[in-house]
């Protein structure tokens, strides 16, 4: 059961690069999303049906949640943003289907996505501020702060990645454990619980995102 | 839970292109439809304003033209009161001078028929008044009364103006005409003696007059002087008269 639960073994090598069940997952969800998303823009109309209401919905629910951080930037920001929120979501509750594991529970896609924040926060806040002004910004308030600073972008970036992995893979062990005691139908309110655990954490990480990626871009104000 | 760093690379290189992918086939389109919407609601708002303003426009103008219509109704509905009131005051007065020309009419047609009939009751009223003398003096008539009338009729001889007496006068001399005296009933010697002497201090001429009879005198005498005839008859007053209320 620990096998399962905390180890991630390859399905796969691809020459030097072994292909996890995480890997796997995350590319099926980024094909799904890249279908979807192509099929939507073809039919795409000023009279929208219901898919496309929903995903105007999405679309604009994200803008719109990006907008109050950041409302100067918020197109700037709204791929980033939203593709981190749409893909945790889908990553997150793809545990609930049988035969695949959330990627979410690995401890490697969630630092890759803390990495991604880590490194778009600078991206962003280079872009909007210059080089210098951004870097200026670590000895705001104080020079004295600047070793916290650079301290704060590293532990947040780990606490990040450690906060998702740690929830989800708790979560699954936990449905699995519960699995295993209790029988069948005593996980279904578990089931329940990760759902809402998998949107909350996805919300969290996104909004964490967020606020990185605004706190860099603002700091300055 | 070590970190795999293929997958940790197959990760971000697979979140990118997921960023990469949505923001192609996902963001985009569906943002470039919302602002195409929101263009066409905005243009829609732009239209539907220009059509309030245009509508607001038109119901002014409609307002101005009812209120420029209703003053000029208002003055037309004033113009022809005072003409109604003109005309009403002229046709009033054109009424009342109508009735009273009939009014007047009618008065003189009363007056005249009142007249009329005033003149018919005093001729009827003459003619029984005639009727009644003449048969009340055919009567009371006989030789007193003939007697009184001569009387009258010297004392009126007597007291003729000396102008009349001067005309007569002058007639005569011209031409010295037939004195005729006509009485009722046969006058006697004196009573021809003192008419003779009265009609010859008048005629001026010595001739005798001619005494003759005529019962139809009733009673008095009619002297025929020339072209003068002197009367105290009962006769000749009743036709005198009958002569007046003829003129009357």
């Amino acid at each position: 059961m620990a096998d399962q639960s905390l180890t991630i073994a390859p399905v796969f090598s691809l020459g030097p690069l072994d292909i996890t069940s995480t890997v796997v997952t995350s590319w099926v969800i980024t094909l799904a999303l890249a279908v979807c998303g192509w099929l939507l823009s073809r039919r795409l109309k000023l009279d929208p049906g219901p898919l496309q209401t929903a995903a105007e919905g999405v679309v604009l629910t994200i803008e719109r949640a990006v907008a109050e951080v950041a409302p100067q930037h918020a197109r700037q920001l709204l791929p980033f943003v939203g593709s981190l929120w749409i893909f945790l979501v889908i990553a997150n509750l793809a545990g609930l289907v049988p035969g695949f594991h959330s990627p979410t529970r690995d401890l490697s896609a969630t630092a890759a996505l803390a990495l991604l924040v880590f490194l778009s926060t600078h991206w962003f806040g280079i872009r909007v501020r210059g080089f210098r002004g951004y870097l200026k910004h670590y000895l705001s308030p104080s020079p004295i702060l600047l070793p916290f600073n650079l301290i704060s972008e590293i532990t947040r970036t780990v606490a990040l990645a450690i906060r998702l992995f740690g929830n989800m893979m708790s979560l699954e062990m936990a449905a699995l454990l519960i699995l295993v005691v209790a029988g069948f139908l005593a996980p279904v309110p578990i089931l329940m619980l990760h759902i809402v655990e998998a949107l909350v954490q996805a919300y969290i990480f996104g909004m964490l995102a967020l606020i990185y990626v605004a706190g860099g871009i603002q700091s300055q104000h | 839970m070590e970190l795999n760093w293929s997958t940790f690379i197959l990760e971000v290189i697979n979140f990118l292109v997921l960023v990469w992918v949505l923001k192609r086939f996902f963001y985009r389109p569906v943002m470039q439809v919302i602002a195409q919407r929101r263009a066409e609601i905005e243009k829609t708002m732009t239209d539907a304003r220009a059509l309030e303003e245009k509508a607001e426009h038109l119901r002014e103008q409609y307002e101005g033209r009812i209120s420029a219509w209703r003053e000029e109704r208002q003055q037309a509905r004033d113009a022809l009161s005072r003409e109604l009131e003109t005309e009403r005051a002229r046709r009033l007065d054109a009424l009342k001078q109508e009735l009273g020309q009939a009014r007047e009419k009618l008065r003189a047609t009363e007056e005249n028929r009142q007249a009329v009939a005033t003149r018919a009751m005093e001729s009827a009223a003459l003619e029984q008044g005639a009727r009644f003398a003449t048969h009340l003096l055919e009567q009371a008539a006989g030789p007193e009364l003939e007697s009184r009338l001569i009387d009258l009729f010297t004392t009126q001889l007597s007291q003729l103006p000396p102008e009349k007496l001067e005309s007569i006068h002058r007639q005569q001399a011209n031409a010295t005409p037939a004195v005729t005296v006509l009485s009722a009933y046969p006058l006697n010697e004196q009573t021809q003696e003192h008419l003779t002497d009265h009609l010859a201090r008048i005629s001026g001429s010595d001739k005798p007059p001619e005494f003759r009879v005529d019962p139809d005198l009733v009673a008095g005498i009619r002297v025929t002087l020339g072209a003068w005839t002197l009367a105290a008859n009962v006769q000749d007053e009743l036709k005198g008269f009958t002569e007046f209320h003829s003129d009357v």
